[in-house]
């Protein structure tokens, strides 16, 4: 236990010192995920098990299963935020891992071996469950804990939609998910209640729209909340979605909110620019980040990342859950052909009334980040708003270089100033 | 019975003679354009300055980058190998090397009869190499030569992320603006150089006893951050730069 | 051998043949990358297969499109669709390969015309009766898209044709590579490897009629090849597109008796049980073959289909190509290592963008690497 205490101080404290950076003055959250981590290290004392999955992965029969689920990206995102990435990445790199690949992987692979990082190690998993909607780097990187941990891991393996969602393909995941489920069950040996299957694909399915809610409130100007403040907020959507926590902590943020939009309170004291963000965070320089743009009174009101946990509500059906969950994981943002990541730009641009484009390149994913020039000419073309690159990476911060960023956001915001007046 | 070793490297090349198995003469030059009038010459005046003729030499083994293009040795070698029997040679209980030089740097690793058991070399890329050094050096205007003791005399050392050396020079510059002190900047650089040199030895399981070659190797402050780095003591040969050829040599001897 | 040297000239400029086929036998020609293709079904709809490599020199039009840490392979074949290099082609495959092939066709789509284009969504997992029957309906469909786009029916028996066909040209392109395992010193690597490449360029009928001599050529001993000893090498990776790998490794004492390779051994193993649903056939050899990083079939499969090798070609090291930002074979590459280190297998590694590294580094290397052997 007293290894698990100092785990838990350790954790805490990096929570603490995060809280103070001011993102968020949301205590909720901290609380939420401080049980949930402390329940997930200890799940070994509550004879419950422990399953790693991936963040576009379906984890509703996991909870329906009483399964702690627990997340190596999410992981990789706190070790990124506590800047300890480029260390980890290094200690990857020693193992023989080269310094091109997916930084949350690398942080991860070592952190396992170490049980480094801002909060000890995750863990131990019982099982691992994979869902390649986000990448393929995921299954390797599985592959490589699979072996690790010497644990059974189930792929639950999704075709890329690049034009369309097949017959062919609804009919080879919807046949996964059956094996997903019993793959579930043998490992655990007890049978899935669908009774508790249904309530969760329900809580489920509530929680995405509540998320889906919260983005929406900016739209209003000014906006309520920042992207910075969504990359906050998404945790739980991420990790425990299908669970009366979530809505209600939602519910009650959605609130907070709307009584903001009310009184017109916008989160960038003096917005005047309203810019849209893609990819996913630098996490190690949010508060930087947050800081240039409100600088020059541009709010990021939305970003392609975080809609992520929402974006696929068109496919679900809360009451047929299992059923639609395989087209739902199936047709995912990453999932998809980049001219139709284009139109799912564009109309967030109309919806949240974008100024400016702001494209994370981000070293470490592939799939989110080859073509995104390719989206931004479509955008350029179709909307006519100036559009920005940066160049850096998620976790690793070897890979970020603050004065040519500084230059290329300053040049930016002179364009969007010029343009809007 | 004198046995000869030639290292043609890219930029200086160097001569070792053995006679009864002992070093008794280096010499270093600078290779210029022809790597074989480079080789012929820094053999040709150890040789004088030993008072030989090439008659008295038994042997001889080229290694570098240079080694085919020499007709008048016996064996072309490559500097791994050489750098290992070299090391090895000298100082029998090494199990590691690090050698790093102007344009390159390689990690070996020695069983215990002196026999390279893996190795390493950087890619195309100049991190982790002499020539990074030489780049901040000349954004800091500071003497390269100087690099080593100066960090020395630094408190703490600046974060220089950048693995890229136009990234990494460009933050040098930032700090220079910023004000940070000289030395806490170039002890910043040298634990960048380090941390790439680790990785590039971790990789093929460096152990203990570790030793560095090459010019690098003369850097004071290189050394004790890439010993922080490794959490090992490093020995740095006296024969840092001709080590290379003193292990031709020394196959020379075993032809 | 002379028949080596149309070999070697087909390997070494590949577009100027396609030209050749597209002017003087107007043939349908359709392009891919990888070799989850499935040729026999575009063989047997009577276009001509041909395996694009990435384009050599300059990328500079493809940099609009792509970021620097993207593989050259994708780079390089985007550049030479946009240079208009590829013109003689009449359609584009992409199998689902890695996340940067599959964003390579989004780019493709979008930017080119070629007119056929098909994305062939192949399952990544291999170890699952679902994943076979998808792997069927796939292949079957990718049939039908193309009998819609270019109007020609393909029946049973054309495809039978074909897996006969190329069950043939795979079985000699073994063959080859057993003669060299056998004795190093009748062919030289170069040789076997212009051989394999020039084999996913070539009008496959023409390869037919051409491979019994080379067989012939090669017992004869009819090759030029050097008598040095040669150490016995084991080349691992995805694709290889440099010969000079081959030629500055005989040089420095070694030769590739065996290969892992997706230009390599991986595209001619496995032999196509030709008596049942032809398209089924072809599935089953898929979910069989050695596999590409980028597919799973198990968490040892790789590892352990490494050290067979090695053992059952008598290897005396393994040298593993990593091409630069290629994700699936970096991130195997630690483990397959430890396998090696386990079993006491010299390996060693070798990362390359474009650009080989300087022939004497490269020599320097595998010296020290014969050295060690």
């Amino acid at each position: 236990m007293s290894r698990f205490m100092k785990d838990l101080l350790i954790y805490c404290l990096a929570k603490a010192k995060k809280a103070k950076l001011g993102l968020s003055k949301n205590k909720g959250m901290r609380d939420i995920m401080t049980v949930y981590y402390m329940e997930a290290k200890t799940a070994r004392l509550s004879r419950r098990k422990v399953a790693w999955i991936t963040s576009g992965g379906p984890v509703e029969p996991l909870i329906a299963m009483d399964i702690i689920p627990v997340y190596p990206e999410n992981h990789g995102a706190m070790i990124g935020a506590s800047k300890m990435g480029a260390e980890l990445c290094e200690k990857a790199e020693e193992m023989g891992y080269s310094r091109d690949l997916c930084s949350y992987a690398r942080s991860d692979i070592s952190c396992a071996t170490v049980n480094g990082g801002p909060i000890g190690g995750l863990p131990r998993p019982d099982m691992l469950v994979c869902c390649n909607n986000i990448c393929g780097t995921v299954l390797k990187w599985y592959e490589i804990q699979a072996r690790y941990f010497n644990v059974p891991l189930f792929i639950l393996d999704t075709p890329f939609c690049h034009t369309e969602y097949a017959e062919e393909m609804k009919r080879y995941v919807k046949r996964q998910i059956e094996e997903y489920l019993v793959f579930l069950e043998d490992v655990c040996g007890r049978k899935l209640n669908h009774a508790t299957m249904e309530k969760v694909g329900r809580l489920s399915v509530e929680g995405q729209q509540l998320w889906q809610a919260v983005l929406d409130t900016a739209a209003n100007r000014p906006s309520p909340m920042t992207a910075f403040d969504a990359f906050f907020h998404l945790a739980l959507i991420v990790t425990l979605r299908g669970t009366q926590i979530t809505v209600d902590y939602y519910r009650n943020l959605l609130k907070t909110l709307n009584d903001k939009v009310e009184k017109g309170i916008g989160a960038v004291p003096n917005e005047r620019y309203r810019l849209l963000w893609d990819n996913l965070p630098i996490w190690y320089r949010l508060r930087w980040l947050s800081k240039k743009f409100a600088e020059h009174d541009a709010c990021l009101v939305a970003d392609t990342y975080t809609t992520a946990w929402c974006g696929t509500l068109k496919y679900m059906d809360e009451n047929k859950f299992l059923d639609s969950m395989a087209e739902a994981y199936t047709r995912i943002y990453l999932n998809i052909g980049i001219d139709e990541m284009a139109k799912t730009v564009m109309d967030m641009i109309d919806k949240y009334h974008v100024d400016g484009f702001v494209m994370h390149s981000n070293r470490s994913c592939k799939p989110y980040s080859l073509g995104q020039y390719d989206i931004r000419r479509i955008v350029q073309e179709e909307k006519g708003i100036p559009c920005l690159v940066i160049e850096a990476d998620m976790t690793d911060e070897r890979n970020f270089s603050e004065s040519q960023v500084a230059t290329r956001i300053n040049a930016f915001m002179e364009m969007i100033k010029e343009r809007k007046g | 019975m004198y046995f000869a070793g030639i290292d043609i490297g890219s930029i200086t090349s160097k001569a070792a003679i053995l006679k009864d198995g002992r070093v008794i003469g280096v010499r270093v030059i600078f290779t210029g354009y022809n790597a074989e009038l480079a080789g012929w010459n820094v053999y040709r005046e150890l040789l004088g300055e030993l008072g030989l003729v090439a008659s008295d030499v038994d042997k001889i083994v080229s290694t570098g980058y240079g080694r085919n293009s020499l007709s008048f040795v016996d064996k072309a070698v490559t500097e791994i190998i050489c750098h290992g029997t070299g090391a090895h040679y000298l100082y029998p209980h090494v199990r590691s090397i690090i050698d790093v030089g102007g344009q390159d740097s390689k990690a070996m690793v020695l069983d215990e009869g002196g026999r390279v058991k893996d190795f390493a070399m950087n890619d195309k890329c100049a991190a982790g190499t002499g020539r990074f050094l030489e780049v901040m050096a000349r954004a800091l205007e500071v003497d390269l030569d100087a690099f080593g003791d100066i960090s020395l005399k630094a408190e703490k050392a600046a974060k220089i992320s950048s693995i890229c050396t136009v990234f990494a020079e460009s933050e040098v510059i930032s700090l220079i603006s910023k004000g940070e002190q000289r030395e806490s900047i170039i002890a910043g650089i040298h634990e960048s150089v380090a941390s790439r040199i680790s990785a590039l030895a971790m990789r093929i399981g460096v152990r203990e006893p570790v030793m560095m070659t090459g010019g690098v190797a003369k850097n004071r402050g290189v050394v004790k951050a890439l010993e922080k780095k490794l959490r090992m003591t490093i020995e740095v040969s006296e024969y840092a730069q001709t080590n290379g050829a003193v292990g031709a040599a020394v196959l020379a001897m075993k032809l | 051998m002379k028949l080596l040297d149309e070999f070697h000239g087909i390997r070494d400029d590949p577009y100027t043949y396609g030209k050749k086929l597209k002017a003087e036998r107007n043939r349908k020609i359709i392009g891919y990358f990888c070799s989850y293709t499935p040729e026999e079904i575009i063989y047997a709809a009577g276009i001509h297969p041909m395996r694009l490599f990435g384009a050599q020199g300059e990328i500079t039009l493809a940099d609009t499109h792509f970021q620097a840490y993207c593989c050259s392979l994708v780079r390089g074949a985007l550049e030479g669709a946009l240079k208009g290099k590829l013109n003689f082609l009449d359609g584009t495959v992409f199998p689902h390969t890695c996340d940067s092939i599959q964003r390579l066709s989004d780019v493709w789509r979008l930017n080119t015309s070629f007119g056929f284009f098909a994305d062939v969504v192949l399952p990544v997992k291999l170890n699952s009766e679902s994943a076979r029957r998808y792997m069927t309906d796939v292949l079957s469909k990718f049939r039908n898209n193309l009998e819609k786009g270019f109007g020609r029916r393909i029946e049973d028996q054309h495809l039978r044709k074909a897996i006969d066909t190329y069950n043939h040209i795979r079985t000699y392109l073994e063959q080859i590579y057993s003669l060299h395992s056998e004795n190093p010193h009748i062919i030289s690597g170069s040789d076997v490897y212009a051989i394999v490449r020039a084999s996913m360029i070539m009008d496959r009928d023409d390869l037919l009629d051409k491979l019994p001599a080379v067989v012939e050529g090669i017992k004869r001993g009819d090759t030029d090849a050097d008598n040095g000893t040669k150490k016995r090498i084991l080349l691992v990776g995805g694709i290889c597109n440099h010969p000079d790998v081959y030629r500055i490794l005989e040089k420095s004492g070694g030769s590739v008796i065996w290969d892992d390779l997706c230009t390599g051994s991986r595209y001619f193993s496995g032999i196509i049980d030709n008596s049942g649903d032809p398209v089924e056939s072809l599935a089953n050899r898929y979910m069989e073959r050695p596999v590409c990083p980028a597919k799973h079939l198990s968490v040892k499969s790789r590892g352990e289909h490494l050290v067979n090798l090695v053992k059952e070609k008598e290897a005396d090291g393994v040298i593993f190509l990593l091409l630069k930002f290629c994700d699936p074979h970096a991130f195997d590459y630690p483990h397959m290592k430890e396998y090696c280190n386990r079993q006491g297998i010299p390996c060693m590694v070798l990362e390359i963008e474009d650009r080989l590294p300087t022939e004497g580094q490269l020599l320097t290397r595998f010296e020290t690497f014969m050295h060690m052997l």
